[in-house]
This record gives structure tokens, sequence and C-alpha cells, in this order.
């Protein structure tokens, strides 16, 4: 294997998981501190993406890059607000109940989310153009880069050091730690936990829609996005260990690159070893990567 | 007595829905007296959903046509509408519900695995069912059945008549690879594609093309990377495409990073219509796709323009795509089995669409009596990206006599193919 085909490895391998980490991320947060498995997070994920859109071919395209940006932004702003209200209609009626009625009532989220995203903006496939300075590649020898891999690269990173400086470096971000190992002795010291959980779900549904946002250069918009991408951030958090933010990082790094390499040995069965590790590796390692047994 | 509460108006309205819903083939039943009741069973949800849209609004405006004529044997005809989700569960339990009801005649499914799946089920419930753009080339093959037929493109003339095309068009072009969706529809495509250029290059050109591994795509994914690179490492003019629709999107989105599709010289789609470039615009790589009718083409014919307007009278779109065509089609070689053989009988059905010619929006179709196949001629359009509204353009146009590419019947058997 020549060194430009390593690199053309690497880089597929990282866009992929820095894709799925983006989608990933407000899972793994709200799963983290509110126990809540989101189905629906796909859902939003999509309706984010479809704000971006809406609003960056509102404003004249998304060719610049602040307009890219601004969009991606604006879908997260847009998602975060309906996390408010999902948050109070449903997601506080489903503390303390059976992980069935949370899988049921989430899997109608999403079905509202996909319903609506059909009436909003139909069925026509969509799609944009990346911003005049992500198109195009970077060609180092024979290994060919696109601009479009190295941003999503840059943001998923980007996205990963700013979750792990909130959590770990700021004392909201050790609240929500806190909130998320003992809530009743949280709350006990005076804590508003209702509040913490709130923000919470605010930042895990923004992060769903700037993932939208983000990624809406990357493929086709269509009502059934959502599930495409929520499988892969199913599949990263659990093998990352469930509510872990390094769990997910380090899951769809380890998944991508198996995903790339399992592609250029076996290119005649592609996606196989991609479940065959997800496979191994809960079976070797139940809990996932950073999990902890319970 | 105490007032309902919620809990329990919740309860009885589940019980009274449930009790509909356990019995649909009943209500059914109690309406058979009525108008002609015809089955449509089609993906309504899930990622097939756009394409079942078209087949829904073919044949409703068919339905339309046919009862403001008068219906069929003087009956208005109305269809029962399922959603198969373009999973072969969803499409057997939908087909069970519909012949249990009485209803023999059905039309719709355009996935290849549903329609395979429905084979035995009509067989043995007596049905008929019409496939509005299903793919597969086991359907007139080994898997045949007097009971299923094709009134659009067969598998086998879309893509010889692609593979011609190539040859005449490009005959300096002979180093061929493909972008192919890992699945039925997929490897068949790529098949008969690889069957046509080892036939007509040779014919046309005098050249025998070279005929490199296809990359085999995942069904279904967000990212097409990986393969993409590897389509990088092979030295191809020309490449088959028979990745689909959304699939489709994203995987022309990804490549444009890596330049891929600027690497060929001509790029050859196998099914795409315009979804792709209307999906896309002015991202759009310039490519052939294959159509099951293209309006612009069939002008002069009063059937196609009546369509178009019923068209766009019923959904605002004035460019209805082929599975809306297909839909329609299947709806009149139906009525007129029907009328001929004065009677809506599974057997009578059968024996007068064998043979049947019928007008359709792309002109008159004949059911081969053989294996249920429609010999029709192939519509083929170059798109390429454009400053106009729709971001598109069709640049070029050619319609492909069908029996000059459609292989001989052969039911019951397999598919011989020339292989590279």
């Amino acid at each position: 294997m020549m060194f430009a085909d390593v690199l053309t490895l690497l880089v597929n391998s990282l866009t992929w998981a820095m894709a799925t980490f983006l989608v990933a991320a407000g899972l793994t947060l709200i799963f983290g501190t509110l126990h809540i498995l989101n189905f629906s997070h796909g859902g939003f994920f999509m309706i984010g993406a479809y704000a971006a859109y809406s609003l960056t071919q509102a404003l004249g395209g998304s060719e610049s890059m602040a307009m890219y940006l601004f969009g991606a932004l604006a879908g997260g702003a847009v998602v975060a607000v309906l996390g408010l209200a999902v948050d109070r209609l449903v997601l506080r009626r489903l503390g303390g109940v059976d992980d069935a009625y949370v899988l049921i009532a989430t899997y109608a989220l999403l079905l509202v989310c996909e319903g609506s995203t059909k009436l909003i903006w139909g069925l026509n496939y969509r799609s944009v153009m990346p911003p005049s300075v992500l198109d195009g590649a970077w060609v180092a020898g024979h290994a060919v880069i696109p601009k479009m891999s190295l941003f999503i690269i840059a943001c998923g990173i980007a996205v990963f050091v700013a979750m792990e400086y909130f959590l770990n470096r700021t004392s909201s971000g050790r609240l929500v730690k806190a909130i998320a190992v003992d809530a009743w002795m949280a709350r006990l010291l005076g804590v508003n936990v209702r509040l913490v959980y709130t923000a919470t779900v605010a930042i895990g549904f923004a992060l769903a829609g700037l993932a939208g946002g983000l990624l809406l250069a990357n493929q086709t918009l269509s009502p059934s996005l959502a599930s495409g991408f929520v499988i892969q951030a199913f599949g990263v958090i659990i093998i990352g260990g469930m509510g872990s933010v390094s769990g997910a990082f380090l899951g769809s790094i380890l998944l991508g690159l198996i995903d790339a390499v399992g592609q250029w040995v076996l290119p005649s069965l592609p996606g196989l070893p991609f479940f065959i590790a997800m496979t191994l590796i809960l079976l070797l390692r139940p809990q996932g990567l950073m999990g902890r047994r319970h | 007595m105490n007032p309902a509460n919620r809990r329990d108006i919740l309860k009885y309205s589940a019980a009274a829905a449930a009790s509909t819903l356990s019995f649909p083939a009943l209500n059914l039943a109690h309406a058979q007296g009525g108008p002609l009741k015809i089955g449509l069973i089609t993906p309504l949800s899930g990622p097939q959903e756009f394409i079942g849209s078209y087949v829904k609004n073919g044949a409703e405006i068919a339905v339309d046509q046919i009862n403001k004529a008068g219906g069929i044997l003087g009956r208005q005809v109305a269809l029962e509408i399922r959603d198969d989700k373009a999973n072969p569960a969803a499409a057997l339990a939908a087909a069970r519900e519909l012949l249990g009801a009485g209803i023999n005649l059905h039309t719709g499914g355009i996935s290849s695995a549903v329609v395979l799946a429905l084979i035995p089920v009509m067989q043995q419930e007596n049905g008929v069912f019409m496939t509005c753009g299903a793919g597969t080339e086991k359907m007139n093959h080994e898997n045949y059945s007097p009971h299923l037929f094709r009134p659009g493109d067969a598998p086998d003339a879309r893509g010889r008549a692609q593979a011609r095309l190539m040859a005449t068009k490009y005959p300096q072009i002979t180093r061929w690879t493909g972008l192919i969706p890992d699945h039925e529809y997929g490897r068949t495509m790529w098949g008969i594609f690889v069957d046509g250029l080892l036939e007509f290059y040779p014919a046309l050109t005098g050249k025998k093309p070279e005929i490199l591994d296809p990359i085999l795509l995942p069904y279904g994914v967000s990212d097409y990377r990986n393969s993409i690179t590897q389509a990088l490492r092979q030295q191809a003019d020309g490449v088959y495409n028979a990745t689909y629709g959304g699939d489709a999107i994203t995987m022309f989105q990804q490549a444009r990073g890596f330049g891929l599709m600027q690497r060929y010289k001509v790029v050859c789609d196998a099914a795409n219509e315009f979804l792709v470039a209307r999906g896309m615009k002015q991202q759009l790589p310039p490519h052939w796709t294959g159509m099951h009718y293209y309006a612009e083409a069939n002008k002069g014919n009063a059937m196609s323009e009546r369509f178009v307007a019923d068209y766009l009278t019923k959904t605002k779109d004035p460019e209805p795509l082929g599975w809306a065509a297909e839909a329609h089609a299947s709806i009149y070689a139906l009525a007129k089995a029907i009328e001929k053989g004065k009677s809506t009988d599974t057997k009578s059905v059968i024996a007068h669409l064998k043979g049947l010619t019928w007008d359709t929006v792309t002109g008159p179709r004949t059911l081969r009596a053989e294996d249920n196949q429609a010999i029709k001629d192939v519509e083929l359009v170059y798109i390429e990206p454009a400053a106009t509204d729709k971001g598109y353009r069709v640049a070029q146009y050619q319609k492909v006599e069908g029996k000059s590419v459609l292989l001989p019947a052969s039911p019951g058997k397999k598919l011989v193919l020339r292989t590279a």
C-alpha cells in the first residue's frame, strides 16, 4: 500500500467518523445526563439540515463560507428551540418510566419529524453546492483530499474539544456530570436539576441541528435522511459506551477506520467488516470502549 | 354513572380503532358491489415513497380518465391503495388483505424484492399483478408466473439499449466500469449492460470493450468516499451508474470533491430519470439516463398530452416522471383486457392481457404472450446542468426500438448473459 493510499484511507475514515460523531454528540449527551435514549435524534438532525437549507437558499445560496456557517448555526438554534418544546411536552414525562415507553415515545417523535418534513418541504430530493472555498480537493502526490472532508473532520474535532472543555473545565459542565451521576444528591444540595436537564436537552438538540447544517453539502436532503445517520450514530455510542462523549468520539474513529480498511481489503463485500467489528467489540466489551460495567 | 375520564376515552377509542383495523377485508368485501376495485400496492412511506407517489398519481389519473369516459364495462373504477413500504413483508400483507376482500386485479410494485415476493401469493390466491417499474429480470425468467405482468421497460431492453447507444455515440470509449449498488437490481443492470457492451461494441465498432471490475457500493449509507477512492484507482473512460435516487445524489455530491465524475468521458445512468437532475441542478454531472417516459419526446401523442395536462392539474408538476406513466399504462392495460374479455375474472384477464396491444402515453405497446413482458421503445435522454429555472436541460434524446434490444422470451429459464 502506497503512502497516498494510506493518507486517503485515513482521511476517508476520519470524515466518516467525524460526520457520525457530529450526529452522535447530542445523542450521547442527552443519554449520559437524562438517561433517555432519544430515538428521534436523527429526525431533529434532519430538520436542522432542512432549516439551514431553507435559510441559506432564502438568503441567496450557500456558496459563501460565512453563509454556510450561519445556516448551520441557525439550524442549530431552530432545533434547540424545538428541543425545549419536546422537553416540555414529551421528555419530562419520560423520567422514571420503563425504557420501552421511552423507545416508543421517541420513535413516535421521529415519525412526527418525518411527517412534518414531508408537509413543509415535500418529497423531492434536494442538495446544495458546498461553499466555494470547500469545493474541490488538495492533491498531495497521488492522494486526493477533498476540502469538504477536511472541513467535516475539523468540525467534528472542534465539537469534541468544545464538549470536553464544557463538561470538564466549566462549573456548568461539572454540574451536568454531577447530575448525571446522582441527580437526587444534587437536588438535596440545592441544584436546580430541572433547569440543568432543560439546558442539556437544548444543547443536545442544538448539536443535532448544527450537525444537520454542517453536513448539508455532504449528502442528499430527503425525508428519509434521519434513518441513515441515526443508525451509525447509535452504533458509535454503543461501541463507545452509552453516554460517554469521548467514547462516542473514539468509537466513531475506530468504526470509521474499520469500515475504510474493510472496504480496501474486501471490496466485494462492502459494509461486512463494519458489522463484524461491531459484533466482536460488543462481545469482548459489552459496556463499550469507555462505558462502565453496571 | 361516573363521567368517562381521559383514560377511558383513550381505551375505547383504541378498541374501536383496533376493531376497524382487524377487519378491513370485511369492510372492503361489503363495498365490492359498487365500483370495480383495483388494488394499488406501492411504497407510500420510507425511502421509496417519492417514487411511489408518482405511481399513485399516475394510477389515479388513469382511473379518473377512464371514469370520465364511462368506466370499464359501464362500471366506475376505484383504487384500493396500500403502502408496501418497498418491503416484501408489508407488500404480502397488503396483497393478502386485498385478495381476501375479493380484489383480484392489482398494480404498483416498483421494488424487485416486492414483486418477486408477490408472485407466489398472486398465483395461490388467483390474482393478477402489474409492476410499474421493478427491474428484476427473474420475473420473466426463472420466477416467471402467468399472474405477473410488466407493462413497462424490461431490464434487458433498457440496459442493452443503453449499451448500443454508447457503442454508437462513443465508439472510442471502450474501457468501462460500473458504480453498482450491492443488491439484486444493481447487479442485474450491470450484468445486462456488460452483455450489451460485449455484443454491440464488436458489432458496431469492431473493437472489443475492456470491462473493469465494477465498484460495489453499499446500499442506503451516508458515506461513499471509500468506494469513490476505489473508483479513482481505475482507469476507465466510461462508467455505468446504477445507484438510485437519494443514494445517487449523495454519491455524486461526495464524488464531486474528488473530481471523480469529471474523469469519465461519458456517464451512463441506469434509471434515475430526472430524480438526480432535480435534486442536484447545477451540481449535476452530465449523463445519459433511461426514462420510462419522457413527455417532450411524446409530443403529438394525444394520450401523452392529456396525461401531462391532467398531471399538472393534479400535482402542479409539469413534468411527470416515468413511474407515473407506467402506472397509467398498467390501468389502461387492465381496462382493455377486461373489456375484451367482458369479465374481471382472473383467468379471462390473464388470457386477454397476453398478446394485448394497447395505447399508452409512449405509443402502442404489446404484452408479449410468452413471458408477459411489454414490447416498448426505450427512451434515453442526455441531461446536463444549465442556467435555467430547473437547473438542468435535456440536451439529447434517443428512442430505441424495443424489439431490437429485447432478448427473446425464455420463461422458466435463467437469463444467460455474456460475461467479460
